[in-house]
């Protein structure tokens, strides 16, 4: 098709490029301003945090690497761990059961299938909030503290994630592909994990990560139902640093810690958003 | 039309399994409970359980413990340190004081930390018990006002402070020496010993370019402290005390007339003006405050170390300490009334909380032994005895006329009250404002 | 409609599977989230809370805490209703313009024309905000516009303002902030979105348009944004859904105060101040049920607006 554009629709590509790319540097220099405040936050000392802001580093980055990684009421490594756990789990959880769901409710003609697709979205309205405090107390009488189960298991029903599913599920699946399986003698479970899967890993992929990265950043839960040290997951390592009492407060530390648990995150994010792309070529189905 | 009623039906599905959801849990609760219980607890010597759980918000108290504090054999001691953050700390704590009866004997708290601030939402509670009755009996060395605090209305006393925090008026020597001509603490004193002579400084600062203090609210706790009525009268209704009034005018005038930054306790601006550079006279805080928080005072280069000294200023007053409570239920008394009774009568333990960790103890004789030691001094104090400042003046300390809600009426009328101060909003803006913070806090106090 | 009659008496022996395959996702979310919301929708015709350790009621009231919540207040102002205002507003500041970033970035991405270099780094740069909790995310901007912060700083010597600026403490700088952080944190995370959206339709069809000679605009309006409507109509509702649930960000930026004036105070700070201290159920329970009538009525009527929009344009590939 190249020989067909003239030189006007070169020059508008190469405007459309301009902008394009202008566009992306000045978010992305937004974006990276925040990382910059941490790194250099975390190359600074408590006292010198104290005496204000600066945009040149310090040269404190190691002292409070070994400060952060050394505090003896908390385990990076172990918290880490224990963040990977509850994450990649409940990142697992959330992705499978509510592709599977959606599928259930997009593929199938059963009596209650608008009022379930209808009540979900109308949950999917509440307020997490709402339910949090009683929540806790449920998990109380179950005696489900210091259990992870509690913070994995309701993965499951993850209304928003349901709908992103569904939604994707009607714009990419043709009703003829899950069909001809059935003529080819394929089971239900058989067609969803072998053939629908696949066509909806980028969708999967994307969910994932969102999954992953709530759970990794979520404290208040966690800290209301974690009692051991051992079980702790990053953020309330993160809180408890921050709330040291005032003779063993480091703000240094704080922000390298802060840091540190970034990393773990974006490097699973990096290694998704690769499957997104992959996932397209590799899963696309002409229908 | 079809939609609508689908909704409908999920609606109706909603509150018809509200009914079930409430009824079911407590039986659930009572099953699992009983589960737990079968599982018989070990016992050591004394026959209490050989798991001791401490709820606290930081580390602070678990590093003098594991310092001092020799735990039997065969006891494991867990920390159960929740964060402040959110109120997690009190909402955990509470859900384990509510759940104590149901816990299994291993899972009970045992010992709890409280703050001056919140300390008889617990003692006034069947949360917490006599400790008296459990061997704490001797509290000859404790300062009067931790003990009060610590006692309910019959005056049974629920627990003890491992520490004393009388707090004092912390000034710049040198700043001082230029406003009023004198530097020494007992001269200063003199000059600012009540709050007239405080507010007339406070212009003679302003016309040498100084500022009296940094925070709108660095007075605050001066005033509250010395409180002639509780916050709430016998009916509910919230009152202000002729001191809290007196705050707030003192307040309005130093921001007028420019005497005062409006930054917050501990807001950076406050921070930036312990440098050496710094223009305020007078700071209000505790021996943990000036020994641990003022690091740009201390600061290397451009700090002010030594320049400083402590007086007790217009009135005697308080700020913060850590109290350990006995909880109802504990399957280890008397394990929890060794602890507390060696962070207020071993002599030797609270020796070495003043001379290694800078603390003030909660025993008097210790600490007027540091107080008559003249060779005891503090560098940043510029080598006066702070001990002896202290201990001179934790015997006008009061502590009355407090509530259970205290602390978040003191926090929510300074938070409040800061925009008036700034000028954001008007006086009556502001109170309405405190009123709505009060009506959805503490639903029981009845607001003007 | 043709499928049905194709498919026949099968249909009946299938159907079971449907209810099989949502049984998982019903199960945990009675167990984890609807009894605990149950209680807590029950819970608004009770006066409910505690006083210190002590527990008041439950004691049934009936609509008493609804009553309490439409009181005008003194000055003759319905708080809630402020509450809500406030939320909207901040949603639309924020939401607008990350809905049609995150758009124009999609399209930029996917557009085999523009052909753009270095997508991994700006795919990965612009998700990054959503990787600091929101916690941190806020301490930093807390410091950088604090009275002392390094904004008043280069304001200050550049000449441009004589006295530092309290951008905490002025409605409009506030709320901007606020969208502003929202936007940053959200924006990479709905480009990614619509970007899978994108990618998810046929490619052929891209082909198809440029064989006919469609302009970049014809093929966006015409093919792009018909067919990727489910999508975009998700990112809206769960956009609107993330607005006015809105409560992280104002509550650390403003330390829970909604400063100034609670003007940056949102519904669920307003819930969330009766939770905290006096765990007051009642009032939590009545603010949580407005809450989900506004919202789910909202959202069902962006739902339909949208959606009917789709069905009227050129279907899926399955039809082509």
């Amino acid at each position: 098709m190249r020989n067909k554009e003239n030189t006007k629709g070169r020059v508008t590509l190469f405007a459309a490029r301009f902008v394009a790319y202008a566009i992306l540097i000045f978010l992305s220099i937004l974006c990276l301003f925040s990382f910059y405040m941490l790194i250099i936050n975390a190359t600074r000392s408590n006292a010198q945090l104290q005496a204000g802001f600066t945009l040149m580093p310090r040269d404190n980055f190691l002292v409070n690497l070994k400060n952060a990684w050394n505090d003896a009421s908390i385990n990076i490594p172990r918290g880490m761990f224990n963040s990977f756990l509850v994450a990649a789990c409940s990142a697992i959880l959330t992705t499978y059961f509510s592709a599977l769901t959606a599928y259930g409710i997009h593929v199938y003609k059963f009596r209650l299938r608008k009022f379930a697709f209808y009540f979900i979205m109308a949950v999917m309205m509440i307020p997490p909030q709402v339910s949090a405090v009683g929540f806790v107390q449920l998990m109380y009488r179950f005696k489900l503290t210091n259990n992870y189960l509690p913070l994995i298991l309701p993965g499951i029903a993850a209304p928003v994630v349901f709908f992103y599913m569904k939604q994707y599920l009607e714009s990419v699946l043709p009703m003829e592909l899950v069909e001809a399986a059935r003529i080819d003698g394929c089971g239900e479970f058989r067609t969803f994990n072998r053939i629908v899967l696949p066509i909806m890993k980028p969708a999967i992929a994307v969910q994932m990560i969102f999954s992953f990265v709530s759970s990794w950043n979520n404290y208040f839960i966690p800290a209301l139902l974690l009692n051991k040290a051992e079980m702790k997951t990053v953020p309330i390592m993160i809180a408890q640093l921050r709330s040291a009492d005032y003779s063993k407060f480091d703000m240094g530390k704080v922000y390298m810690f802060i840091l540190l648990a970034i990393l773990p995150v974006l490097v699973v994010y990096v290694i998704l958003s690769k499957s997104i792309i992959k996932g397209v070529t590799a899963g696309s189905v002409k229908g | 039309m079809k939609k609508l009623t689908t909704l409908i039906l999920a609606l109706a599905m909603v509150f018809a399994l509200s009914a079930c959801g409430t009824s079911a849990a407590p039986a659930e609760s009572a099953a699992s409970a009983a589960g737990s219980e079968a599982a018989s607890a070990e016992v050591v010597e004394s026959g209490e359980g050989t798991v001791f759980n401490i709820y606290a918000w930081n580390e602070e108290f678990k590093g003098f413990f594991e310092k001092y504090y020799t735990i039997p054999e065969g006891v494991t001691v867990n920390w159960i340190i929740t964060p402040s953050d959110n109120g997690a700390y009190q909402q955990k704590l509470d859900e384990a004081l509510l759940n104590q009866e149901n816990a299994a004997a291993d899972d009970k708290v045992d010992l709890f930390l409280a703050e001056a601030d919140y300390i008889l939402k617990y003692v006034n509670a069947d949360a917490t018990q006599d400790i008296t009755k459990i061997g704490v009996t001797d509290f000859s060395n404790a300062y009067p006002y931790t003990v009060q605090a610590a006692s309910d209305p019959n005056g049974v006393v629920k627990g003890v402070s491992f520490q004393c925090c009388p707090s004092a008026l912390i000034y710049r020597r040198s700043i001082a020496q230029d406003v009023l001509g004198v530097s020494e603490p007992d001269d200063v004193q003199a000059k600012l010993d009540s709050w007239d002579k405080f507010n007339a400084v406070a212009a003679d600062a302003k016309a040498k370019g100084y500022y009296m203090t940094a925070s709108f609210a660095e007075t605050y706790r001066v005033f509250s402290n010395n409180c002639t009525s509780p916050w709430v009268d016998a009916d509910n209704n919230l009152q202000f005390d002729p001191q809290i009034d007196a705050w707030i005018a003192q307040t309005e005038d130093f921001i007028n007339n420019d005497y005062t930054l409006t930054a917050g306790v501990w807001d950076e601006e406050k921070n930036d003006q312990m440098f050496a550079d710094g223009k305020t006279m007078c700071f209000f805080g505790p021996a943990w405050y000036f020994n641990f928080c003022m690091g740009n005072a201390q600061d290397p280069d451009k700090g002010c170390s030594g320049d400083w000294a402590i007086c007790q200023g217009p009135a005697a007053h308080f700020w913060g300490g850590t109290w350990l409570l006995a909880p109802a239920g504990t399957d280890n008394p008397t394990l929890a009334a060794d602890i507390m009774n060696t962070f207020i009568n071993d002599e030797e333990v609270c020796s070495k909380l003043v001379s290694e960790d800078s603390q003030f103890s909660n025993n008097q004789a210790v600490n007027a032994k540091f107080a008559e030691d003249p060779n005891y001094g503090n560098e940043f104090l510029g080598g006066q005895n702070d001990v002896a400042v202290f201990s001179g003046m934790t015997g006008n300390i009061v502590w009355e006329n407090h509530t259970i809600y205290d602390q978040l009426l003191n926090e929510g009328l300074q938070n409040n009250l800061q925009e008036y101060f700034k000028g954001t909003v008007d006086k009556e803006t502001a109170m309405q404002n405190f009123y709505k913070y009060v009506n959805e806090t503490y639903p029981t106090i009845v607001t003007p | 409609m043709k499928r049905n009659k194709k498919t026949g008496q099968g249909e009946v022996s299938y159907a079971k599977w449907g209810y099989i395959f949502i049984t998982p996702f019903f199960l945990a979310y009675i167990i984890f989230t609807l009894i605990p919301q149950l209680m807590t929708f029950y819970n608004s015709l009770f006066e409910n809370y505690r006083d210190g350790l002590t527990q008041v009621g439950p004691r049934f009231v009936g609509i008493q805490n609804y009553i309490t919540l439409f009181t005008p207040s003194s000055t003759g102002t319905i708080d809630m209703l402020k509450y809500f205002g406030n939320t909207l507003i901040l949603w639309v500041m924020g939401a607008v313009p990350q809905i049609l970033i995150a758009l124009l970035l999609a399209v930029f991405f996917t557009s085999y024309r523009m052909n753009l270099k270095g997508q991994q780094f700006f795919k990965t740069v612009i998700y990054m905000p959503n990787l600091i909790m929101a916690a941190a995310f806020s301490m930093l901007f807390f410091t950088l516009f604090s009275p002392v912060g390094p904004v008043n700083q280069v304001l200050l010597s550049a000449g441009w303002i004589d006295k530092s600026v309290d951008f905490l403490g002025l409605m409009v700088p506030v709320r901007i902030l606020i969208s502003l952080m929202n936007f940053l944190m959200w924006f990479g995370n709905t480009t990614i979105l619509l970007m899978a959206g994108i990618q998810g339709i046929d490619q052929s069809l891209f082909e198809a348009a440029e064989v006919d000679g469609a302009g970049s605009l014809q093929v966006f309006f015409r093919v792009t944004l018909p067919l990727l409507t489910p999508i975009l109509v998700y990112t809206v509702i769960t956009a609107m859904i993330g607005g006015l649930q809105m409560f992280d960000v104002p509550q650390v930026l403003t330390n829970a105060k909604g400063t100034p004036d609670r003007t940056s105070m949102t519904m669920v700070m307003y819930l969330n101040n009766y939770l905290q201290t006096s765990k007051n159920y009642g009032m939590a329970g009545a603010v949580s049920v407005v809450l989900f009538i506004v919202s789910t009525a909202l959202s069902l009527f962006v739902y339909n607006t949208l959606s009917k929009q789709y069905k009227t344009a050129p279907k899926r590939r399955d039809r082509i």
